[in-house]
């Protein structure tokens, strides 16, 4: 079970990226480092979405983008009742999709 | 380099098909835009190329190969083929691809033709489907989907602009007016904007699908076919119509996964596409007459009227309210009905966009007609937004 996500670090020029990209879009460096992604984020925008794509038994489910404290931006699965712009949420890593024989991790961010 | 004009138009009306095949459909609309333009169906017909767009044949309906298959239906053989798949952008990409292939000097004549048949499959799979052009491991496996993202882009435009569901519902309203005149769309009545935007059982009559966006906003699931005969300027005699010029073509990309854009409003690749349509073509915004915009939700009609210049940036919405995009208005937008309206066939969809154009540009678009139309853009938006195509067409002929 994958407990982490991470950001991917450029070993030239420093400069994060998430999701993996083969090249720096700062430098043309090809070499990252993994950088942990967590703690606290803001939510930057969100929706409810009520006609999911096959696989997902549930009336809806709410999706979001967030910012993290080192300023990367990534989109997600979000569970919380309330939302709002701007609102502090926490980020959990967990199965975001049941595959066949294998389960899909990745964030899913919870209220505070 | 050489001039490129479009000499023939055929499109099947959008919805469901029911007149055979995948194939069938196909064909209907190419023979369609061959008649149109007078091509004898026999040897020596003097087709050198044949693009099929399409993104889902493979998956959707199990076949691939389809621009060859298309030849041999056609007997079009020994014509060159290739199927183009580049999303919902792809019918624009291979009416771009039929251009250079006849502006480099390879072909005289090409036929594109785009199609979708996706009313095939159910609405989750369908769902599914569209959504595989989104981020694989950053955006698809967390059942992200198109409709996701629109949502996520609605709310920032309201927070950020003041654009309201009403708004939206306004934009809908105009396309599906438009769509009354046009013999071949697939949504055929127009709904009350009371109704769906202020009615106190609106939240029943227009639920949401992606929150704020709600039906009325979304375009449908449609079938459908449409093609055009592309010809070299020099060899356009040959052809029973006078060709409608190809003036200029754009294409821009953005980041694959959206939250990456450093400003989640932008439509960048919508504003540099266009920007280097105009500069080919050697207009401006101010020229264009008639749009067709890519308005696969209400609330990208709305941004991207302002990405290509109609507007300035957070007021596309209020360019709406006062009608200044419905026919007789100041720039008319979609009136064909629009994806909302019209409807969506994603292969198709960027083909559809252009013939509507052609028939605005020769005075056919009998109920729609933009009175003395000489220019027009359409935009074709690939993912969201990470891959657009920008056509200018034109019935001015120059030397």
């Amino acid at each position: 079970m994958e407990t982490k996500m991470f950001a991917y670090k450029c070993d030239n020029c420093g400069e994060l990226h998430h999701p993996k990209h083969y090249v720096c879009r700062k430098c043309g460096c090809r070499d990252f480092v993994e950088v942990p992604l967590e703690g606290e984020v803001i939510l930057l925008t969100y929706t409810k979405v009520y006609n999911l794509p096959e696989g997902y038994m549930k009336p809806f489910m709410a999706f979001g983008i967030v910012r993290f404290e080192n300023g990367l931006t990534v989109s997600g699965q979000i569970e919380c009742e309330e939302l709002h712009i701007g609102m502090k949420l926490r980020t959990t890593v967990g199965v975001i999709k049941e595959g066949v024989g294998k389960d899909y991790y990745g964030f899913i961010f919870k209220g505070i | 380099m050489r001039q490129v004009g479009i000499v023939g138009v055929g499109h099947t009306r959008f919805g469901k098909w029911s007149g055979g095949t995948f194939m069938d459909m196909l064909c209907a609309a190419a023979v369609e835009a061959l008649d149109d333009a007078g091509v004898k169906l026999r040897e020596g017909h003097g087709i050198d190329q044949v693009f099929v767009a399409s993104m889902g044949s493979g998956m959707v309906n199990r076949q691939s190969g389809v621009a060859s298959a298309l030849v041999d239906s056609l007997n079009l053989r020994p014509a060159m083929a290739e199927t183009i798949e580049n999303g919902p952008a792809s019918g624009a990409s291979a009416v771009k691809l039929g251009y250079m292939a006849i502006a480099s000097g390879l072909c005289d004549a090409v036929l594109v033709v785009g199609g979708e048949m996706m009313r095939v499959i159910s609405g989750w799979e369908g769902t599914d489907f569209v959504a595989t052009m989104l981020h694989t491991e950053g955006e698809y496996n967390y059942g992200l989907t198109l409709p996701a993202f629109a949502g996520m882009f609605t709310r920032l435009c309201m927070e950020k602009y003041g654009v309201t569901e009403k708004d939206l519902s306004i934009v809908s309203v105009k396309n599906h007016e438009n769509a009354m005149h046009n013999p071949v769309a697939h949504i055929r009545l127009v709904p009350s904007l009371y109704a769906i935007a202020e009615d106190e059982d609106a939240n029943v009559i227009n639920p949401y699908v992606a929150d704020p966006l709600r039906m009325y906003h979304v375009c449908p699931v449609s079938d459908g076919a449409a093609a055009v005969l592309l010809c070299a300027m020099d060899v356009k005699d040959r052809f029973l119509k006078k060709p409608v010029k190809i003036a200029g073509i754009g294409q821009a990309t953005d980041t694959h996964a959206v939250a990456e854009r450093e400003i989640p409003t932008d439509l960048l690749a919508v504003r540099v596409a266009a920007e280097r349509a105009y500069k080919m073509a050697g207009v401006t915004a101010k020229d264009i007459d008639v749009a067709e915009l890519h308005d696969a939700f209400q609330i990208l009609e709305i941004v991207e009227s302002e990405e290509v210049g109609f507007f300035p940036r957070g007021e596309g919405h209020l360019a709406a309210r006062l009608g200044d995009t419905k026919i007789g208005g100041r720039i008319p937008i979609n009136t064909s009905g629009g994806l909302k309206a019209k409807g969506h066939p994603l292969g198709a969809t960027g083909v559809s966009q252009i013939v509507e154009l052609v028939r605005q540009l020769r005075g056919e678009a009998e109920g729609r007609q933009v009175q003395g139309a000489k220019v027009g853009l359409a935009v074709n938006f690939g993912g969201f937004g990470n891959n657009v195509v920008a056509t200018i067409l034109t019935n001015q002929e120059e030397d």
